[in-house]
This record gives structure tokens, sequence and C-alpha cells, in this order.
């Protein structure tokens, strides 16, 4: 009997040359194996009855405020970081939204048109660092900031340095988080009216503490774009969102993603040729800030800023209409913070 | 038997410089997606490549510095023959490591099909000559990377996307998968998910080459491999050649039967034609009676084979303008349908007489924007890159395919001169566009248009929806002149299928003129 690769001499079995072709063979069998496995595997996971929806039951409302602590906190002054930590103590303190262990996820409005600070497109850094430390200073396990700049994973690193986030985040003790492609999942949403899933990325559903940050501005599209509206950076395919009733979509994917604060970013408010602006003449210095666990009432009190009521905007009626928070101001506790 | 264990040595020796070779080429093709800087060029192996770096010179009628390296080869070429082959060229290495089965060589003289491929060399060559390097698509390194970068990873950043997306769900895989993802991805895989659209042609060509070492060992080396044919003239100046001792030789005739590109005579002595000698040593450490020695031999060598007659030559640059003409039979159709995008700064003329379909502009796209071009490209342009926004854009901030490009074909651009480079001028289709066709507010292209004063305006009017009720419409237009074709608008165009806002080729003044009558 001959083995492959071995002949047979004098009596006694010797490796001859063909070894190594055999032994490239099998490794190359091997890896064809692995290969093949793999591409089984990625064509089952293609198959709609193998991969489940993700279960969006997990939706809890963002706890109410304690006894004392307002429901929704505006703060005006001069510095960023003092107006982030006095509205936030006037809700009950960081600890009433971060608990020590916590992993804590920060959304931000990144613009992926590269544009600085100071055209109010894209979340201020300083305020995106006062939150990042707050969190850590809470005991936090890791605070993540990420967004997905225009729809592309591959501009996210330029758009995170342009903003000037990207430093502020680092310097602060944060990190920020490139989207990956495997991270998003389709999710259902049970009560959706225009659309019925999406395609949400994970980390954000399942992290402890989801902190929403808009820069309030204009937009061409929903007259104005607040905390609800910033959650469209969570999807992989939010162009698609603007076929039709780019609104009532944005509404749809706010109630499978609740956030547990939010904080709206008035410092410059943009208030024309929104989103993406670049004309410093549109900008408008506010240096506010307002924080709620209350998405619509927060966004209801950002369109004041803009003469507005949260009535006017379709998305925040829509938010709620299905029962998300409220814009009725006045029946609300508001602190209103001067520092 | 000492003395075989002795030569023994050069199989692994060879074995470790094809592996490192092949190691180094995937290297610098991942390193350039990854955007590492390496200390050696990215494109290292085309400039060693003669074969290129000659047609581009040829075709342009200029000297290309970078691609002097290819003198190198040429060099070395000449002190050792043709050893890249077997030792260098990481399509040799594959298609000399997938052997589909055994194989003896038939006695006698080599056979006259070698010749084909200089028939391939002449026509790669005067192709150059006359303008087009279209059959540079024939080139080893060429079909190498562009599989690879084209083809292979793709389908492999595919399936691991796939497989990671499912298990993702299970918190069991997450901490894993969390590190292996931020380890593979932006590494060994592309950033940005990469789809092309001749991936599966580039994998067919490939298989199809290495299906042919089914017929003969080294099909394509032996046969076809112009930049093989190229070395193989090289070769007959070259200083080491094999010698057979006729006194040690016992005929047994090993060295013929098993030579990978039977290049031996068994008739004349078991001489082989340097043309046809690989130089991969392994007759000089098989030969039973230690026979066969490299050695620097000072007169010239005498090729075995016959050399092309006037008359292939005449044949093949005859089949050479009869291809040209059928190529040019397609175009007859060009204008019609085509929408044919160059990379940033890039004409129609340099994809022609410079581009040498490397494939290197592609791989470094990180918007995977590039395509090599293939039936829109029409034949004579097959595998020069085009610019396909619907599946990516051009990214304002990035300069990388003037940077990776070899020839200049794509020049070198500052990011200023490329941010005013025009690679087309958007269209919007108001028959698919939302709010032109649906009076539905939409803005996306207007939103994401990346020039400092947007090249996309918003017209608002007045318009009466289904409900009777008067809306405010806003209406995209594309402000022509500053528009320049970067393609982003109708990459993210909602619009299911075909994009309602598209990038054409700029063809000068205020309307697209038409090929053709009409």
């Amino acid at each position: 009997m001959r083995l492959p690769g071995h002949q047979i001499s004098n009596g006694t079995v010797k490796m001859t040359a063909i070894d190594r072709r055999e032994l490239l063979r099998r490794m190359l069998a091997l890896g064809g194996g692995a290969l093949a496995t793999a591409a089984l595997i990625s064509l089952l996971s293609c198959s709609k009855e193998l991969s489940p929806e993700l279960p969006s039951d997990n939706v809890t409302p963002p706890s109410p405020p304690p006894s004392g602590a307002a429901y929704l906190a505006v703060a005006r002054g001069d510095s960023p970081t003092t107006l982030v930590q006095r509205s936030i103590s006037a809700l009950g303190g960081i600890e009433r939204f971060v608990r020590p262990g916590n992993d804590v996820i920060i959304k931000p409005n990144i613009c992926g048109s590269g544009r600085t600070p100071e055209y109010a497109t894209t979340t201020n850094p300083e305020v995106m660092a006062a939150l990042v430390a707050l969190c850590l200073g809470a005991g936090a396990r890791r605070v993540r900031v990420m967004d997905l700049p225009f729809a592309s994973i591959s501009g996210s690193d330029y758009a995170y340095d342009s903003s000037g986030i990207a430093e502020a985040v680092g310097k602060a003790g944060g990190e920020m988080e490139v989207m990956t492609k495997m991270k998003f999942q389709k999710t259902s949403i049970p009560s959706g009216q225009s659309i019925t899933s999406c395609r949400v990325y994970q980390d954000i559903l399942e992290t402890d503490v989801l902190i929403d940050v808009p820069i309030a501005k204009h937009h061409g599209n929903t007259i104005l774009t607040l905390g609800m509206k910033n959650l469209l950076g969570i999807v992989d395919d939010a162009p698609s969102y603007h076929t039709a009733d780019l609104s009532e979509r944005v509404v749809d994917l706010n109630t499978v993603v609740r956030p547990h604060l939010v904080v709206v970013d008035a410092i410059r408010i943009l208030m024309n040729s929104g989103p993406t602006g670049g004309n410093l003449s549109d900008v408008k210095l506010m240096n506010t800030i307002i924080a709620s666990h209350d998405i619509v009432a927060a966004d209801s009190y950002g369109a004041t800023l803009f003469g507005m009521t949260g009535n006017d905007l379709p998305i925040v009626r829509g938010g709620a209409r299905r029962g998300l928070g409220t814009t009725d101001l006045s029946s609300i506790k508001i602190e209103e913070i001067a520092v | 038997m000492a003395a075989r264990k002795r030569s023994r040595r050069w199989r692994w020796v060879r074995l470790s410089v094809q592996t490192l070779a092949l190691a180094l080429f995937l290297y610098l093709l991942v390193a350039a997606h990854a955007g590492a800087s390496t200390w050696l060029p990215g494109d290292l192996f085309f400039r060693l490549d003669p074969l290129t770096g000659l047609a581009a010179m040829l075709a342009e009628k200029r000297l290309v510095i970078p691609m002097l390296l290819g003198l190198l080869t040429v060099g070395l070429t000449i002190l050792l023959g043709r050893a890249w082959c077997s030792w260098v060229c990481p399509m040799g290495t594959l298609v000399d490591w997938i052997n589909v089965r055994r194989f003896r060589n038939a006695l006698g003289h080599p056979s006259p099909w070698h010749l084909v491929k200089h028939v391939t060399l002449l026509a790669v060559l005067l192709g150059a000559l006359l303008g087009t390097l279209s059959l540079l698509i024939l080139d080893p390194i060429t079909i190498l990377f562009r599989m690879l970068t084209s083809g292979f990873i793709p389908g492999i950043d595919w399936m691991v996307t796939r497989s990671e997306t499912y298990f993702y769900r299970y918190d069991a895989f997450q901490g894993f998968l969390e590190r292996f993802d931020g380890f593979v991805r932006g590494t060994l895989l592309p950033a940005a998910e990469p789809y092309f659209i001749p991936s599966i042609a580039l994998i067919v060509v490939f298989m199809g080459i290495l299906a042919l070492n089914a017929v003969r060992p080294r099909f394509w080396c032996r046969y076809v491999c112009p930049l093989g044919a190229l070395l193989g003239l090289v070769s007959h100046v070259s200083v080491l050649r094999r010698v057979v001792d006729r006194e040690k030789c016992n005929s047994c005739r090993r060295c013929a039967r098993e030579c990978p590109v039977n290049a031996i005579d068994s008739e004349k002595a078991y001489a082989s034609d340097p043309a046809e000698c690989i130089m991969c040593l392994k007759c000089v450490e098989d030969c039973p009676t230690g026979a066969i020695t490299i050695r620097p031999q000072p007169q010239l060598a005498r090729p075995e084979l016959e050399g092309l007659t006037r008359r292939q030559v005449l044949g093949s640059f005859g089949l050479m303008l009869a291809g040209i003409v059928v190529l040019r039979l397609a175009p007859l159709l060009r204008g019609t349908d085509q929408r044919r995008l160059r990379p940033p700064g890039s004409s129609e003329q340099d994809m022609m007489t410079s581009c040498i379909r490397c494939g290197i502009c592609v791989n470094i796209c990180p918007t995977h924007a590039l395509h090599p071009g293939g039936a829109g490209a029409d034949y004579d342009g097959l595998w020069t890159p085009m610019l396909v926004p619907r599946l990516g854009y051009c990214d304002y901030m990035c300069t990388s395919c003037g940077e990776a490009c070899p020839t200049g074909a794509i020049p070198m651009l500052s990011l200023t001169e490329k941010q005013q480079a025009v690679i087309g001028k958007a269209e919007i289709d108001q028959d698919r566009c939302v709010p032109w066709s649906q009076g539905v507010n939409c803005i996306v292209c207007q939103e994401m248009c990346p020039v400092p004063e947007k090249a996309i305006e918003l017209e608002e009017v007045i318009r009466t929806n289904s409900e009777g009720l008067e809306t405010t419409v806003l209406l995209p237009l594309v402000v022509r002149e500053r528009c320049i074709g970067c393609g982003l608008c109708e990459h993210q165009c909602p619009v299911n299928g075909e994009a309602a806002i598209r990038v054409y080729p700029d063809q000068g003044g205020g309307q697209r003129q038409r090929r053709g009558r009409s």
C-alpha cells in the first residue's frame, strides 16, 4: 500500500517530494472547509427564519423625577460646562440617571459636512466633555460617544475630529466609537405608523443609560432638529426615511428608543439654512442648556428659542400624541437657572 | 543520497522566498486600504513588473519615473534568468501551489504552443505603441491584484459581516465580537462595506487561470503570460544558466518528464531553453546523478525553440489590428446609455494611455466609489476605474486615488485642486424626485452636498396636495457651476433603485450633448 506522500524504497517508507504538495493540498482543504463553513453561516444568517428581529418590548419610558427635582431645567450663562452641571443638578443630579458601574452612551449630533462648532451644526464639544465627566464622576463603567454622520461609516472619523468632539471627549475620559456594520440589527416597531421596523445600533438599545444631546438648529424638512430628530443618527439607512412622512417615521423610531436623559445644546443655535448651515450670520448665540428626562418637553422648550412651540413641529406634536411626553410646558415644573 | 539531501535545501529556500513575496504583496494590498503607512511603496509589485512600465512608457512616449524600478527586475533576470516567475511573482506562486493533478511531460521537443505567450506579449506592446493599454489586463500582477481587491476581499468581508451580525445578537458573543471586529475592521477588511460590480467576472477569470493547471502544470506561465515572455526574452542573455554534464547524465529523463514548464528537450541532451526555464532548481535537486548545475556561462544562449517567424509576427500584428477594430465596434453604441465617470482630475484619454489597469485606486478608495469598469467602460477600457456614485461617492476630503496611482493616470492633486476637479454634473430626474413628483419634502441631496456654497438649492413653492390642502414644498435645483460631480447626492438619494439625482459626465456648456444623430 502506498500512502500519499510516501514512497517505499529499500523496504523502508520514505517521505518524498510529494509531501509539500500534499501538505499544501491539505492546508487548502482545511482553508476551503473553514471558508465553506463561514459561507454557510453567512447564508443561514440571511434567511429570515433564522434571524429573529430583536425584541423591542424591553423599551421602558424614562423614570419621572423624584419629588423636589425639576421636570425640566433650563440654565443660561457663559460657561457651557457650568450650564450642564447646574441644569442636571436641578433635575436631581447625575446620580438620578447614572449608577456606579453603568455603561453609558451619549449621542450627540455630529454633522457630516466637516463644520467646526462655531457654525452651530454639531453639538458643542464643551457640553459633551462636561457630560462625559459627570457620568464618569457618578461611577460609570465606560462612557461612549457615537453618531453616524450623514449615514456614512467611512466618514465618521473625519466628522468626529472636525466637530472637536473627539478631542473633547477623549480628554474627558470618554471613548468615541465609530459605528460598525455588525451592530445594526433589525428591530420591530410594534406601534409604528409609517414604519414597522428599523435597523438600530444594538448597543444603543442595550446600554444602561442613553443620553441624547442634540444641538438646536433649523432643518429644511422637519422645521427644527432637536432631541427626537437626533435619534435618526442611530439607524444605518437614515436617508431612506425621507421618501415619505419623515416626521412620522422619526416618531416611530422614538417609540422604541427612549433616551433616559435629553440635554439640548442651545449654546449656539442655527436659525436658518439647516441642518448643514455654513453661514455664520445664521448662527445665534443663546448660551442656554435645556435638560429633561422627557424628550417631548425638552424639544418643546427648544422650539420656544425659535419663537415656536412644540405643537408647531410635526415630530414633537407626534411624540405627544403617542404618549412619549408632553408639549404643555405650563403643566410641568420648570426650573430656570441663571449662572 | 547525501547529494540529494544537500540540494533539497533549495526547495525550501524557494518556498520561503515565494511565501515572503506573496505575503508582502498581500500586506501592501491590505495596508493600502487600512491607510497604514509602509516604508515600501504600495505599488511596489507594479513598479517591479517591467511589462506594465514598458507598456505605459510606450503608450505615453515618455519616461514614467517610478516605473523604472522594473529595470531592477530586468537586471536580475540578466543575472539569474527568468527566476522572477518561480521565486517572486505572486501569481506564479499561486499557479505553482495549486496543482490539480500530477503530470509527466511528453518527451521530445518542447511544444511550440509556448510561443503563444510571445504573441500575447507582442500584442500588449503593439497595442501600447498604438496608444491603448487595454491588453495590460493580461498582466499577471494586475490580474491577481484586481481579483483580490474587487472579488476576494468583498466576498470575505460579506461573510465576516453577516456572521458577526448574526452572532452579535447573543450576549455571549458580544465581548469577543467587539474585539474581533475592532481588530479586522479598517485593517484586514475595509472600513466601509465593499461592493464591486464585476466581482464575479474577476473571480471567474482567476479561477479559470488556476483551472488551466488541469490541462498542463503552470499552464498560465507556460503558454499565456506576457510578463513571462518578456522576461524569457531577457533570459537569452542571462549569465547564470542551467548546464547538463553529459559525462554524469544517465539519461533517466526524469528532468524532462518533471520540469514544471516543460523547458527541457530530451532530444537535445536535456538542454533547456533559457527563455522557458524559470530557474526553479527542481531538476538540479532531483537529478539522481547530480549532472545538472546552474553556472555562469560566458557565451550567449542559443534558443532551443525557434523564435517567432516573420509570418507569425505579421500575423499577430494583423490580429492586433483586427482586435482593435472589434473593440472599437462596441463604442458605436457609446454615448447612448453610458455614464462614464472617471476619478477626479483624470480624463478619458488618460484612462486609455496611462492607466495600467492595476486596481490600486479601486483598492484604496475609502468609499468604494471606484470600480473596475466592465461593459460601461467599453471593451478597450476594460477594468479602468469608473466612479459609480450609487455605490460610493467621491469623498470631499480625500485625495487617495491620485496619490496612489503609479503612472499618474489619476493626477496627484492637492486637496484644494481636487475639491475643484469636476467629475461630472448632477442632474435631477423630476419624475422620480420625491418633492418634484409627490410634493413631499426630502432635502437629502441639498443637506449632503459638500461644496461650501451648496450646489443644490431649494426653491420654496406652494403645492396643493391630494387632500386639497396647500403645502410648502422645497424643490431641489442643481446649480451647475458649483457642482463638482462628487456623487454624494446620488449615493444618498433615498429613492429606491436608480437615484432621482444622477451625475453625468460634464460635456461643457449648459446642455448635455448627445452623440450620434437625433
